[in-house]
C-alpha cells in the first residue's frame, strides 16, 4: 500500500517537475557562434528567469560559453542544448558580470575552468547568496538545487587565445562596477553583457553613475565590432543598440538632476513621465521605479547643503 | 497638546460624536489587521477610509530599508489636526504623528523600512473629529526593518551625528524644504544594538514660532529623509531630539 502511495505521488509530481523545461534553442549568429536568447521581460515563475542573452562559441579547441544563465536547470540545459550542436567539449566559461541572471547556471559547469573579472568575483561572494534567495522568491520552483558557485579564474584585460578565435577582453563597469566585454576577434562578434540593454530598459542597482556607463558605451561602439549582442534584447548589426543606450541613459541622468535641483522626492519622481521614443523599451516603468531607488540619493545631495548649526564650528 | 488646539477639539466634541453615524466604507486594500489598528493608533474613534488622503509609495520595494513614502493631505489644508502612519505588518508598524500647526502644509515625505509586504496607512484627524484614512499596498523581499545598519559600516559615522543636509526649493505660493538628517535610527532589531534614534522634531520660524511638530518611530530609515511644503518667506529653523537626549540645530535659510 505505501509503495502504490508513493508510486501514486511520484506520477503525480513528475508532470509537475517535467513542466519546468526552459527548452533552449540555440541560434547560429556567426561562424563557430551561438546565441541562446531569452525574453525582455521580467523575472517571473512563467519564464524561469530566462530573460537573458548567453551564448557560446565552438573554437578548434572547445566550446567556451559566455554567462550560464539564471539557475542551475539552466545552466544544465544549456550544456545538453551545447551537447546538441557540437561534439567539442566545453573547455571555459567566460562571465560577464555578477547579476544572478548571468551566473546561477555554474554549477553545470564545476568541471571546467570559470572565468571573470577580479571584481566580479568579489561581488558575486558578497551580493551572491542574497541574490539566489530573491530569484527563488522571484520564480520558484525553477531554481531548485541552485547554489552560488564562485568563478575559480580571475580573468584580465587583454587577448585570450582558444585556437582559430582570439577574444578581446574589455574590463569596464558602468553597469555594475567589474563588467565584462568579450570582441571575438574572428568574427567581430561583441558580447556586451549587461552594459547594453537593447529594447528592454537597463538596470542599475551596483552602477557606479551613469556617467561612468556612458562613457563605457562610447568604447564599445569604438571597438571593430560586425555584430552586437546585448545582455538582454535581439543582437544588432548596427549601432542602434548604442544610440538607444545613450539615448536612455541621458534622459535618466537629466530626469534625475533636474528633479534634486527642484527638490522633487524619490516618490514623484517614480512617477515621471516617460517620453513617447521609449515606448518599445519593456519595462521602462519598473526600472525605473528601481533606478531612482538605486542613484537619485546620490543627485539629491549634490542639490542640498550643510545647515546645522555644527557646520561652521 | 496645547491649549488653542484642546480648545478646538472641545468646541467640536458635539460634531464628534455625531461622526460617529459615519459609515467608513470600504476597505481598499486587504488587511487582516485593521481593526486592530483602529483600536490601537485611533482608540476606535470614528473614521472614514479616504482617497482624497493620498498615501504614494511605490508598488514595491527596491531598498526594504529606504522605502519613499509621500502623505498628500492638502485635500484637507486647514483643518488637519494631526496625520498618523504605520506600516501594517512592520514588527514596529509606527512611523510618524505630524502636526502641522502653522504655514506648513498638510504634505509630508519621509523614507521607512519595511520588513515584509504590507498595507501602509496614513489616518490624518481633521478639526471636526473624524480620521480620514488613506491607504496604499507594498511588495517587497523584505527584511528591512532587521538588516544589518550600512551607518555603522561607515569609519567614523559617530563624528557625523547630527549633521543635516538641506535645501530649499521655491515652488510658486510655497517651498518645498527638503532635509537629511544623519543618524543610525537603531531601531533594536539588529544585533544587539538597542534603540537609538530620532523620536522629535520641530519647524520653527525665524521668531521662533513653532510650524509643525513631529514624533518620530523607528520605522523611519537611517540618516532620515523629510521634506515639507511651507508657505511664506523667512528661514526654518529644524530641532531634533533622540532618546539619548541629544539635541541637533539647523536652519534653512
Amino acid at each position: 500500500m505505501r509503495w502504490m502511495l508513493l508510486l501514486l505521488f511520484i506520477s503525480l509530481s513528475l508532470p509537475a517537475l517535467a513542466d519546468l523545461d526552459y527548452v533552449l534553442k540555440p541560434r547560429q549568429i556567426a561562424e563557430d557562434t551561438w546565441l541562446l536568447e531569452g525574453s525582455t521581460d521580467n523575472f517571473a515563475k512563467a519564464n524561469g528567469g530566462n530573460i537573458v542573452n548567453t551564448a557560446f562559441i565552438v573554437t578548434e579547441r572547445g566550446v567556451v560559453v559566455i554567462d550560464t544563465g539564471p539557475s542551475r536547470r539552466y545552466g544544465e540545459a544549456m550544456r545538453k542544448a551545447i551537447a546538441a550542436t557540437t561534439d567539442k567539449p566545453v573547455i571555459e566559461v567566460l562571465l560577464t558580470h555578477h547579476h544572478p541572471d548571468h551566473v546561477l547556471g555554474n554549477q553545470a559547469f564545476s568541471d571546467v575552468p570559470i572565468g571573470a573579472l577580479a571584481g566580479t568575483t568579489e561581488l558575486l561572494h558578497r551580493q551572491g547568496d542574497a541574490m539566489a534567495e530573491n530569484m527563488y522568491r522571484l520564480v520558484g520552483d525553477w531554481m531548485r538545487g541552485t547554489e552560488v558557485l564562485l568563478p575559480t579564474r580571475t580573468l584580465d584585460p587583454g587577448v585570450l587565445n582558444f585556437g582559430n578565435h582570439d577574444l578581446r577582453l574589455l574590463s569596464l563597469g558602468g553597469h555594475t562596477g567589474a563588467d565584462l566585454a568579450i570582441l571575438d576577434q574572428k568574427t567581430g562578434v561583441l558580447f556586451a553583457g549587461d552594459l547594453v540593454f537593447y529594447q528592454r530598459a537597463l538596470t542599475t542597482p551596483n552602477s557606479p553613475g551613469l556617467a561612468v556607463w556612458l562613457a563605457d558605451i562610447a568604447t564599445l561602439q569604438g571597438l571593430p565590432w560586425t555584430l552586437i549582442v546585448p545582455g538582454h534584447g535581439p543582437v544588432a548589426s548596427d549601432p542602434q543598440p548604442f544610440l538607444q543606450m545613450r539615448d536612455y541613459l541621458g534622459w535618466l541622468d537629466q530626469l534625475m538632476r533636474d528633479g534634486a535641483a527642484n527638490g522633487s522626492d524619490m516618490s514623484e519622481m517614480i512617477r515621471s513621465p516617460i517620453p513617447e521614443r521609449f515606448a518599445g523599451i519593456s519595462l521602462s516603468r519598473y526600472e525605473l521605479i528601481r533606478s531612482v531607488s538605486h542613484l537619485y540619493p546620490r543627485y539629491e545631495r549634490a542639490q542640498m547643503t550643510r545647515v546645522d548649526s555644527a557646520a561652521d564650528k | 497638546m496645547n491649549w488653542r488646539t484642546s480648545c478646538l477639539l472641545l468646541c467640536w466634541l458635539p460634531l464628534a460624536a455625531h461622526a460617529a453615524d459615519i459609515e467608513p466604507g470600504k476597505d481598499p486594500v486587504p488587511s487582516v489587521m485593521w481593526a486592530f489598528y483602529h483600536k490601537q493608533m485611533l482608540g476606535n474613534a470614528p473614521f472614514v477610509f479616504d482617497d482624497r488622503v493620498k498615501l504614494l509609495a511605490p508598488p514595491f520595494a527596491e531598498d526594504a530599508r529606504q522605502v519613499p513614502l509621500e502623505i498628500d493631505a492638502r485635500a484637507f489644508k486647514g483643518e488637519v489636526v494631526k496625520i498618523l502612519a504605520w506600516a501594517e505588518l512592520n514588527p514596529l508598524p509606527k512611523i510618524v504623528d505630524f502636526q502641522p500647526l502653522d504655514r506648513v502644509l498638510p504634505w509630508l515625505s519621509i523614507r521607512i523600512r519595511i520588513e515584509q509586504a504590507t498595507p501602509l496607512r496614513a489616518a490624518v484627524l481633521t478639526r471636526d473629529g473624524l480620521w480620514h484614512v488613506g491607504s496604499t499596498l507594498i511588495d517587497a523581499a523584505g527584511g528591512g526593518c532587521t538588516a544589518p545598519s550600512v551607518v555603522r559600516t561607515e569609519p567614523g559615522w559617530e563624528e557625523h551625528i547630527g549633521e543635516v543636509l538641506g535645501g530649499r526649493y521655491p515652488r510658486g505660493e510655497f517651498s518645498r524644504v527638503r532635509l537629511q538628517v544623519a543618524h543610525p535610527m537603531d531601531n533594536g532589531m539588529v544585533s544587539g544594538i538597542p534603540e537609538f534614534f530620532i523620536n522629535h522634531a520641530e519647524l520653527r520660524d525665524q521668531n521662533d514660532q513653532l510650524l509643525a511638530r513631529l514624533e518620530l518611530f523607528p520605522a523611519v530609515s537611517e540618516n532620515p529623509n523629510l521634506a515639507f511644503d511651507i508657505e511664506g518667506a523667512g528661514q526654518t529653523r529644524l530641532v531634533l531630539r533622540d532618546n539619548s537626549g541629544n539635541q541637533f540645530d539647523a536652519a534653512i535659510p
